[in-house]
Formats: C-alpha cells, sequence, structure tokens
C-alpha cells in the first residue's frame, strides 16, 4: 500500500511538472481537442434532436393547402367548409396573404432588397391542416384528395418537409463528423508533439531510469498520463462549449416564430447526458492514442 | 558472473568495435579493462547492460543468456548491475538525496526501504553531510560519490564502471578508487574501464587489455602496460 501510494506520488508530481513545462503547447493542444470534441458532442445532440423531432411528426404533423393568389373569395370559402366537414380533419388555420407577407418579413428582416421584390398580392394564402388520425399514409392520401381542386396552387404535406430535414440533417452529421475526425487526428498530433518534446526535456531523467532498471511502462505511464490529462481537460472544456450552445439554440428556436418549426428539435436530459460523457471520453481517448504512440516510438530499451 | 564467447560487435556494418573477445569474469573479481581510446572498452561494457547487442557470440551477465533475454526482462537484468560514468549523469534539480531516491524510486521500491537505504548509503560515501546539497554545488569527486551512492543503493550483483576518475585529480581519484574497492569487498563484482595508469598499477588487480577489440593481454594482479 506504502508502495502504491509513494508510485501515485511519483506520477503525479512528474506529471504536473510535465504539464508546466510546457504551457503554450498545452494551451494549443487541450483548445484543439476542446473544439474537434465540441464537434462531435454537437453531432451527436443533433442525431438526437433530429430522431426526436421525425419521430414526433411521424405521427401529429399538419399539411398545408396553398391556394392561387388570385382566387376569388367563394372559393376560398366553400374549400374551408369543405375541410371543416371532413370526417377525417381535425382542425384547420387560415392564412391570409397579409399574414404570410409577415411570416416572410420576419425571415427576410435581414435581406430587405430581397423583400421589395415581393408584393403582398402574389403570396399564396393556405389552410393549414390537422387530421384527425396522425399518421404519414393517411396524410398523403387526404392531401391528394385536394391536389386537383381549383383554386388549390400545390399541397405540402409534412413527409416532404420531414424528407428534406432528414436529408439536410443526413448532410450536416456528415460534415460535422469529418471535421471532428480531421480535429481529432490534429489534437492527436498535437499531443504526440508535445509528449515528443516533455520527453527530450527529460532524456536525462530517462536516460537515468533506463539506467538503474526502470521498466519502460514505468517510465511511459507518467507521458500518457500528461497525454490523457490534456485529452480530458480538452474533452471537458468542449462539452462545455456543446452544452452552452445547445441551450443557446434551444433559447434561440423557443424565442422566434420562424424557427418555431425546430421547435421539436430538442434532446433529453438522458441524450444530453450521453453526448456529454462521449464527448469527454472522445478527448481522453485521443489524448491517449497521441501520448501512447510518442511513448512507443521514442522509448526503447 | 560475466562471460564473454567469442563476442563481436560490429557497428552500423563496419566498424568492429569488438571484436572475438572471450573472457569469464567470476563474482566478487575486481576487472581494470585498459586499452587506448576506440579499443572498445565502453563498447564491451554496453553489451553487459544490455544497450547494445552483440552481433556474435553469447553474453552471459548474472546467469541470463543476453541474446535470448526478452525487453520486458532488461530493466530486470540492470537493477543487478549499478554504473558509474565518467560524466556521472546526475540529475541537476534534485538534491543528492532526490538523486540517490531516484534510482530506487523507478524501480517501485517501497517508501519505507527508501527512506533508510539511501542515508545509509550516503553514509558509506561520506556525503551525509550534502544530503540536501545539489550537484552543482559539489566538487566533482563528490558528484563521482553521489554517482556511486546512486548505482549501489540497490545492492546490485556487479558494478560496472567507466573511467570513473576522468574527470577527477589524483588525489580525489584516489578517494573514489577506496570506495570502489571497499564495494567490491562486499563481493560485488567490478569492472572499470580506465586511461589511468597509476591506479591499475597501485591496485594490482586483473587487468584485461584490448586492442582494436581484441583482447591483447589478461593478467591476474597486472600493471597497466
Ligand atoms: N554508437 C556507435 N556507433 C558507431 N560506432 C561506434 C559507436 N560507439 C562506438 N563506436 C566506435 O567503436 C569503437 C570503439 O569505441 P568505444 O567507445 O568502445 O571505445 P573506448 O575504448 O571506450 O574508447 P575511449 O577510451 O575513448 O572511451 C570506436 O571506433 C568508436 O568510434
Ligand atoms: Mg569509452
Amino acid at each position: 500500500m506504502a508502495g502504491f501510494l509513494g508510485r501515485a506520488g511519483y506520477f503525479s508530481r512528474e506529471t504536473w511538472l510535465n504539464i508546466r513545462r510546457n504551457l503554450t503547447l498545452t494551451v494549443a493542444a487541450i483548445l484543439t481537442v476542446a473544439v474537434g470534441v465540441m464537434l462531435v458532442g454537437l453531432g451527436l445532440m443533433a442525431r438526437y434532436a433530429s430522431a426526436n423531432a421525425l419521430g414526433r411528426w411521424q405521427g401529429g404533423v399538419q399539411f398545408e393547402i396553398f391556394l392561387e393568389p388570385d382566387v376569388a373569395g367563394g372559393q376560398i370559402d366553400a374549400l374551408g367548409e369543405e375541410l371543416r366537414n371532413h370526417p377525417d380533419i381535425e382542425r384547420i388555420q387560415f392564412v391570409t396573404q397579409d399574414q404570410a407577407f409577415g411570416l416572410l418579413e420576419e425571415m427576410l428582416v435581414d435581406e430587405p432588397e430581397l423583400l421589395a421584390e415581393v408584393s403582398v398580392e402574389s403570396l399564396p394564402p393556405s389552410y393549414r391542416v390537422v387530421p384527425r388520425i396522425a399518421e404519414g399514409e393517411i396524410i398523403e392520401s387526404l392531401a391528394a384528395q385536394f391536389r386537383q381542386r381549383p383554386g388549390v396552387y400545390s399541397v405540402e404535406t409534412g413527409r416532404q418537409q420531414v424528407d428534406a430535414i432528414r436529408e439536410w440533417f443526413n448532410s450536416f452529421r456528415w460534415i460535422v463528423l469529418l471535421m471532428s475526425i480531421v480535429l481529432a487526428a490534429a489534437s492527436a498530433l498535437l499531443i504526440f508533439n508535445m509528449i515528443r518534446v516533455a520527453m527530450f526535456a527529460r532524456r536525462r531523467e530517462i536516460e537515468v531510469m533506463k539506467l538503474v532498471g526502470a521498466t519502460n511502462s514505468f517510465i511511459r505511464l507518467p507521458f500518457i498520463l500528461e497525454g490523457m490529462l490534456h485529452g480530458l481537460a480538452g474533452g471537458v472544456v468542449g462539452a462545455v462549449a456543446a452544452g452552452a450552445l445547445r441551450s443557446h439554440v434551444e433559447e434561440l428556436f423557443g424565442r422566434s416564430e420562424i424557427l418555431a418549426f425546430f421547435r421539436s428539435f430538442t434532446v433529453t436530459s438522458g441524450q444530453f447526458t450521453t453526448a456529454t460523457i462521449a464527448t469527454v471520453l472522445m478527448g481522453v481517448i485521443v489524448g491517449a492514442l497521441g501520448s501512447a504512440f510518442a511513448a512507443g516510438r521514442f522509448l526503447d530499451v | 558472473m560475466i562471460r564473454l564467447d567469442n563476442v563481436t560487435k560490429i557497428y552500423k556494418g563496419e566498424t568492429r568495435a569488438v571484436d572475438g573477445v572471450t573472457v569469464n569474469i567470476e563474482k566478487g573479481e575486481f576487472v581494470f579493462l585498459v586499452g587506448e581510446s576506440g579499443s572498445g572498452k565502453s563498447t564491451m561494457l554496453r553489451l553487459l547492460t544490455a544497450e547494445e547487442p552483440a552481433t556474435e557470440g553469447d553474453v552471459h551477465v548474472a546467469g541470463k543468456d543476453l541474446s535470448r533475454i526478452s525487453n520486458w526482462r532488461v530493466p530486470y537484468l540492470r537493477r543487478n548491475i549499478g554504473s558509474v560514468f565518467q560524466d556521472f549523469k546526475l540529475l541537476p534539480q534534485k538534491t543528492v538525496y532526490e538523486n540517490v531516491a531516484f534510482a530506487l524510486e523507478v524501480i517501485g521500491r517501497p517508501r519505507n526501504i527508501i527512506s533508510t537505504q539511501v542515508p545509509a548509503i550516503l553514509e558509506l560515501v561520506g556525503l551525509s553531510h550534502k544530503q540536501q546539497s545539489f550537484p552543482d554545488e559539489l566538487s566533482g569527486g563528490e558528484q563521482q560519490r553521489v554517482s556511486i551512492a546512486r548505482a549501489f543503493v540497490n545492492r546490485p550483483l556487479i558494478l560496472l564502471a567507466d573511467e570513473p576518475t576522468g574527470n577527477l585529480d589524483p588525489n580525489t581519484a584516489q578517494e573514489i578508487m577506496r570506495l570502489l574497492d571497499r564495494i567490491n569487498r562486499t563481493g560485488t563484482t567490478v569492472v572499470m574501464a580506465t586511461h589511468d595508469q597509476t591506479i591499475v598499477d597501485q591496485m594490482r588487480r586483473r587487468v584485461i587489455a584490448l586492442r582494436a577489440g581484441q583482447v591483447v593481454r589478461d593478467e591476474q594482479q597486472g600493471v597497466y602496460a
């Protein structure tokens, strides 16, 4: 027990000394790890969020019937009457041209010149329809019934949107994955180099250790621990950043009417914890890999 | 304790640093390795600690056949061998005490052993009063005594010394030789490479002379030349 404590003391002391010795490299490595794993964390959360949202829409999603912009008032009322009396439809909501323009205005708040091109009269009024039975197939057939009606410009079902969103999220996920792989490699290389510098700085000690018969694993351990510690630090910073970003984005979704659509994109606290743990773990693994490589490469018998 | 059987060491496929050497050293012997610069003394010592592998022939140290020893066993072999060098190889940021303790610490010796062994060995080399000094606060002779203490604190079977008096004045060299002699009298096998004629002639121990990597003389109670 005393021996074990003695060793623990030795390892923690050596590791701390190493870290203090090259602070700038340390900071660089930690930040790179942090950015890399933050992306991993965000990617994971986005994946959960999209799965959650898509899962929800498999059920109670609405579809929207867009009318010709110059449709006659009578036609609008007739269609509304029919929709209201339809046995499969729960409720409807009419969106006037003015309201549509208001939504567009909100969406193009940063691009007034684009907005200037659009007139209220050119926008289609629409009915938002919530069906009684929320199931993809039924919504599709229901939508099909109204597609050919006079005065109807187009019918957009949730499925098309869901598919588009799914695709968008898929490509987003790949981009994030690719970026985090590149950053993970960069951070592993940085840690590799840092450990090499640390070993060079301590070559006299290493020489003496070999001389008196310290085992290779004993000589390597402080360096590998150092790398893992950097990875851990980067992982924690990255996880905190990802968490902060998540609450910021969710708050944005909650506040903005345009982004209201995204309100279904939330992660449960369980999923958040999983993503956080994965993020930190990823950092530790990157650190361990980089330093283990360095220790293996620069310390032979 | 040490046996070389027709051992050859060729560096980079050309330099024959050690050439067909056969030598047998018994437990408790004191052996001088002499020969001009480049004759292969240091190389022979490095073969014994498995720092370098022999190109041909067998090297046996402390009952181990070094051509067959696996890498992970090498550190355990080295725990039976103390090494001392001309340039001491002390760690400048550590005190005398810490330098010696380091040797035990890194082979996983428990604390209570360290705290009794280190003062005892420093007493043996006559440096009890300098425990808290740093190497650059010591004379060359004192530094060499610290390095001998570090080499011997684990009570190895063999002590290898590569020109341990090379940087010291004659009187200090004498002190070091008295110390090595004392260590040898505890039963430790000592092999010392040296250029110091006075010391070799005065000690009258076994002398192995090398020239161009070959043994040209091997005498009990020999002299330098
Ligand atoms: N690592 C090495 N790589 C290549 N050649 C080496 C190496 N070490 C030693 N040599 C060569 O091997 C020969 C023997 O060298 P060694 O160091 O064993 O001599 P030495 O007897 O210890 O000399 P000195 O008295 O100067 O210390 C020399 O020709 C030297 O140049
Ligand atoms: Mg030499």
